[in-house]
């Protein structure tokens, strides 16, 4: 049964919830309407003004294309092999015992490394031993940044799978390996699909460390910047605004699946 | 079909504690076998050791003769029933029952219908395609029993399977691992802390304690002789005197306690410093006033217990014995303090080790 707050509370509640909200959503809000408006200089477009000019302009714009099909490539690579490697380490750790801490800090330590001196580090280990910048390095970059997180998501979905499952497995016949397949796979799978979201969107947000070890074809975050302190055309706008609805139409159809799933 | 195990010498250590200590144990094929005991005892370590899920320290263990030291648990002619069941979550009833023979490479349609068989055992026909997460406690219970039994094991081991059932389930459930027993025919071997369990299913039963092996035999034997105190106090035979000294005499032994004589049956050489008497409650009745070979005591209590009495009665010495009398036998008014007759059946005392009870203070 709900407890029905005081008229009051409701009002306050309601209107923290509401302050949160806009708190929160004005911003992206306020770029895509920026992104509407046919202006050069950004800001609110009167409403007989709606234009989609820099949506138009948006597929000529070489360098933003590039960027973005940069992002997305180090993005999925990224997040593949985080979850990969991650997935492999949390298996160390229950394989572990007495040593578990210890390989816990290890893995999640790169997580508390600042970007810059990270970003860095890395620029100057690598031009020391002759590796070119390129993808590869800010991968490399980037996976140091996701591991971390994805490992933490996977090893608390690693709740779900007891010993005793395992052990019964065992003893109907099941190797290791068939054991792996069979059960743990399948139930720390949720785990596994969070932890390549997560570092997915970690990648393709990441700015300092690929500032630091991109090669000639620089990631989107870092070409946005660049555009915007030159006082670029407002396709970045535009640019930022597509990336936004296809974020919101993302989480629409996962709701709309979930929802379908439960009735 | 049903396997024989052997256990010679096993000895389990987790650092200085023996969970385990030089245990020794044939059970035979087909047999129903409990190993009982409180926990901690070392009755889930010995299970362990037979499933393949931990390994001996020193010992061997062996099924039919041959050393399975070296076979891992997936190799072994064995399966449990757990006692968290350990049902896989994210598999119908179905998929859970045939895991097991899907290893083995069956599919389609005899595994559909080994699958079926092995439900139909357990009373769960058409249950199939269902949530295991939605089943109730008893019908879970039963998706555990059919996955082992569907693999047609030599051996089942099944590990206090019955705790956390309510006592209706708890006896439904006990009917059933007896009727199953009978169909299969493989050797079971059950452990419990639950003596009724235990009595009531076994061929035979071992009681443990602190890793150690006190008792093997037929449960009616743990009354007729229990091997020590610890022994007659886990079956139920709380009534345990220390004689004043014990006399045989051409086949005859006779102890004192409180200043009167008993007959008592031994077994091998009488030590009175280190045996007590153990009375099973059942074979003692209230005698006539001044009847022969009778014990006179006095009341100290009596307790309702629903269908029978407990009437509390002292020694001289203040060494008491319970006598369960029916409820509604007219025994007139007995006020503490009161003399009564108590007379033994044959084979009501049996002089036993003192061993597991406390030195006497």
């Amino acid at each position: 049964m709900m407890i029905r707050e005081g008229l009051s509370n409701r009002i306050l509640l309601w209107a923290i919830t509401i302050a949160g909200l806009i708190v929160i959503y004005a911003p992206p809000l306020y770029l895509l309407a920026v992104s509407f408006n046919p202006a050069l200089q950004p800001g609110l477009p009167r409403l007989s003004d709606l234009s989609v000019t820099w949506y138009a302009a948006l597929p000529n714009d070489r360098a933003l294309v590039g960027a973005l099909q940069q992002s997305l490539m180090i993005a999925t690579i990224t997040a593949v092999l985080a979850t990969g490697m991650s997935l492999m380490a949390a298996l160390a750790y229950f394989e572990l015992r007495a040593q578990r801490t210890a390989w816990f800090l290890t893995v999640i330590l790169p997580m508390f490394v600042p970007g810059v001196i990270q970003g860095l580090a890395l620029s100057a280990v690598f031009t020391r031993s002759g590796i070119k910048a390129s993808s590869l390095t800010v991968i490399a970059g980037h996976l140091l940044w996701a591991m971390p997180f994805a490992f933490i998501v996977i090893l608390t979905s690693f709740a779900a799978v007891r010993r005793s499952y395992l052990t019964a497995a065992a003893d109907l016949g099941a190797t290791w390996w068939r054991q792996f397949v069979d059960i743990t796979l399948p139930l720390i799978r949720p785990g596994l699909i969070s932890a390549f979201i997560f570092s997915f969107l970690l990648s393709l947000n990441e700015f300092t460390r690929a500032f630091y070890l991109a090669g000639r074809q620089n990631t989107l975050p870092v070409v946005l910047f660049g555009k915007m302190n030159s006082g670029a055309s407002p396709v970045i706008y535009a640019m930022s605004g597509a990336i936004f609805l296809v974020s919101v139409a993302c989480v629409a159809l996962a709701s709309l699946h979930f929802m379908l799933r439960r009735n | 079909m049903a396997i024989s195990i052997q256990i010679d010498r096993v000895s389990r250590e987790y650092g200085p504690v023996k969970a385990l200590d030089d245990v020794t144990l044939d059970i035979k094929a087909g047999e129903f076998f409990t190993l009982l005991g409180s926990s901690g005892c070392g009755k889930s370590s010995l299970l362990k050791l037979i499933g393949g899920f931990d390994r001996q320290t020193s010992g061997r263990v062996a099924f039919d003769g041959k050393d399975v030291g070296n076979l891992p648990a997936n190799k072994r002619p064995v399966n449990t029933v757990f006692q968290s069941l350990a049902l896989f979550p994210h598999m119908s009833v179905a998929q859970n029952v045939g895991y097991g023979l899907r290893l083995k490479g069956l599919s389609g349609a005899s595994l559909d219908s080994r699958i079926n068989d092995a439900l139909d055992l357990v009373e769960l026909s058409g249950f199939g395609p269902r949530d295991v997460n939605l089943l109730s406690g008893g019908q879970r219970q039963r998706v555990a029993l059919a996955r082992a039994l569907v693999m047609e094991p030599g051996i089942l081991l099944l590990d206090e399977p019955l705790t956390g059932l309510d006592e209706r389930l708890r006896q439904q459930m006990r009917d059933e691992f007896g009727r199953l027993h009978k169909r299969t025919g493989a050797t079971f071997i059950l452990v419990t802390h639950n003596q009724d369990e235990a009595l009531s299913l076994s061929d035979r039963m071992a009681v443990m304690h602190k890793g150690r092996i006190e008792q093997v035999d037929a449960p009616a034997c743990f009354f007729e002789m229990p091997a020590n105190a610890f022994v007659a106090r886990f079956v139920g035979i709380d009534t345990l005197l220390r004689p004043e000294k014990v006399v045989s005499n051409a086949g005859q032994t006779v102890a004192t306690v409180g200043g009167q004589t008993l007959a008592v049956r031994t077994q091998g050489v009488v030590d009175a410093a280190a045996s007590v008497i153990a009375i099973r409650p059942d074979r003692l009745f209230l005698a006539p006033q001044g009847a022969p070979h009778a014990l006179t005591l006095t009341v100290v209590e009596t307790t309702f217990r629903g269908l029978h009495r407990d009437l509390k009665l002292a020694f001289s010495d203040g060494q008491s014995l319970v006598i369960a009398i029916e409820a509604d036998t007219d025994i007139g008014r007995l006020s503490a303090g009161q003399q009564v007759a108590v007379g033994l059946k044959p084979d009501a005392a049996v002089l036993i080790s003192s061993a597991g009870l406390p030195p006497a203070g």
